[in-house]
């Protein structure tokens, strides 16, 4: 008799197997034909809810593609990079990568770069929820001091880079945009915010000096720091209506001063 | 260390309770229509923060919650994986939920997880595995936990007991609870064909502390358990049987695929209240 550990790895060869070996059906009861129907099921759910997982979280991708030929992609994603843990959500990290990879969809060049953007968007979902901002603790900061302060940034907050308008891209594909559908793929690179105000995910488009100001931010800079690294891009960069704008929109979630 | 028993743990649920899906979050805060309790796949809220845990954590002061989980696979061969039950401890602790529950099944084998809830060979060498894995879940948890029947497609040879002589056994030994998902039982009873009614007295009565009510649908000779439509007949005469057998015990609506509005899974909340107290009066 076979023991667990020798059922369970022939029943998982048998799920993973392109194609269903007879192997895998002598382990059950019943005619060979009906198990090997049967059998097909499981194969089906396995290939189904991973399938299902990379479409939740490329959305956009499948709308640009199409559902019948992102079912293919995913499908190849799956049998090259199948599901190692339980949590659905951390499934198809790699998807960007693998889209930039596979000859099929490399036709489209800015595919991989809104795949990476989804990802974030994806990971904005379940990011922590900061404690709330309390503008008033900022009054007992002497006016010296105000560029000693840390801008905290919300754990949702993720700044990418891009040769395509990814931002863009990923709005007019949403359920809800009733603009112009019009893409300009002449603006050149550019940077993609993603945010969270109150629980919902967003994504902007933003200048350099932005981008730059927010990545000294995420890498532990003051104030004074960030704003160096936002004028070295832009001379005219305006701290004053960048912070205003930046709290109202939760991207900035606090400012500490050090131990603070 | 004591663990809570059955009866003790559901002492907070009581009646019929729905399953709280995203769909139908505005509803619930907005309204918080009248519903025994809710209940949530563990697995949709093991993030560290944002909007679906937000709303359950809204909602968890006007209802008692419970938890059920679709992928710690409590069957592996080689055991359970630590990070997925220290997110289920993280979201216990979060939401301090009336039940939590899981499936009588495996997932998880080395590198890989397949995503399903696969049936196990109901054989001693795996019970003893199960036994000792829900208790090393219990333990981590410091809580009794469900075990739910699943349904299935495929017997194995090498089975040496039915599937709930199994159950019987492992909340015997392990001092889980039983959950009873009446939908499965009859999917599994055509499916591989025997009596339902009849493999209902197997279940040791005093096990059970919760029972699943769902549809399923036809694809030829065999039923398949997708949870997309009403409860049918046959399923809710077994639901009636269990009631008389079982005494009062908390009923749940699951619908997870094509979900309807909110009115008709609180309907069907209403008929199977209707049915369970016809049953004890």
């Amino acid at each position: 008799m076979r023991d667990l550990s020798a059922l369970q790895a022939q029943f998982g060869a048998g799920l993973d197997a392109p194609v269903c070996t007879a192997d895998a059906l002598e382990i059950f009861l019943g005619e060979p034909e009906q198990v090997k129907n049967r059998f097909e099921i499981y194969r089906g759910n396995t290939m189904a809810n991973a399938v299902k997982a990379i479409g939740a979280t490329y959305p956009v991708i499948e709308k640009m593609v199409g559902a019948e030929f992102f079912t293919g992609l995913a499908r190849e994603y799956r049998s090259r990079f199948p599901p190692n843990n339980g949590d659905l959500n951390e499934y198809g990290e790699s998807f960007a990568a693998f889209l930039g990879d596979f000859p099929p969809a490399t036709q489209i060049p800015y595919l991989a770069d809104v795949a990476r953007l989804e990802w974030q968007v994806h990971l904005a979902h379940y990011a922590a929820d900061p404690a709330p901002f309390d503008p008033a603790r900022l009054a007992c900061v002497p006016p010296e001091r105000q560029l000693q302060l840390r801008p905290w940034l919300h754990p949702a907050c993720h700044v990418l880079h891009s040769d395509h308008p990814i931002a863009r891209l990923w709005e007019v594909h949403q359920d809800a945009f009733s603009g112009e559908f019009e893409v300009d793929f002449s603006q050149g690179p550019e940077h993609a915010l993603v945010f969270r105000p109150h629980y919902r995910v967003e994504v902007a488009q933003i200048g350099e000096a932005e981008a730059a100001f927010l990545a000294a931010a995420l890498a532990g800079g003051t104030l004074e720091t960030a704003l160096a690294a936002a004028q070295s891009r832009s001379a005219t960069f305006d701290l004053g209506r960048a912070l205003g704008k930046w709290v109202e929109s939760s991207v900035i979630v606090d400012l500490k001063l050090n131990g603070g | 260390m004591s663990l809570l028993s059955a009866s003790e743990s559901n002492a907070a649920v009581r009646g019929v309770g729905v399953g709280l899906r995203a769909s139908h979050y505005r509803e619930f805060l907005d309204l918080q229509p009248q519903v025994d309790w809710l209940e949530v796949h563990s697995e949709n809220y093991f993030g560290d923060g944002g909007y679906d845990l937000h709303v359950l954590e809204r909602l968890r002061p006007h209802y008692p919650v419970s938890l059920h989980g679709v992928a710690l696979s409590l069957g592996s061969a080689d055991g359970v994986r630590a990070a997925h039950l220290a997110k289920l401890k993280r979201l216990v602790d979060r939401i301090e939920p009336a039940l939590v529950s899981e499936h009588l099944c495996w997932a998880a084998l080395g590198p890989r997880h397949f995503n399903d809830l696969l049936p196990l060979p109901y054989t001693r060498e795996a019970l003893d595995q199960v036994v000792s894995q829900v208790a090393q879940v219990q333990e981590t948890l410091q809580r009794g936990v469900l075990v739910e029947n699943v349904s299935s497609y495929l017997q194995f040879r090498a089975s040496e007991m039915s599937e709930f002589a199994f159950l019987a056994e492992l909340a015997k030994r392990s001092g889980c609870a039983i959950l009873l998902d009446v939908n499965n039982l009859f999917v599994n009873s055509v499916n591989h064909g025997f009596d339902p009614a009849q493999a209902l007295l197997e279940i040791p009565g005093e096990a059970v502390g919760e029972i699943h009510l769902a549809g399923h649908c036809v694809a030829g000779d065999l039923l398949i358990d997708d949870h997309g439509s009403r409860v049918v007949p046959q399923v809710w005469s077994l639901y009636e049987a269990a009631c008389r057998r079982l005494g009062p015990v908390p009923a749940l609506i699951e619908w997870d695929t094509s979900i309807p509005p909110l009115d008709v899974l609180l309907d069907e909340a209403r008929t199977a209240a209707r049915i369970s107290q016809a049953a004890h009066a």
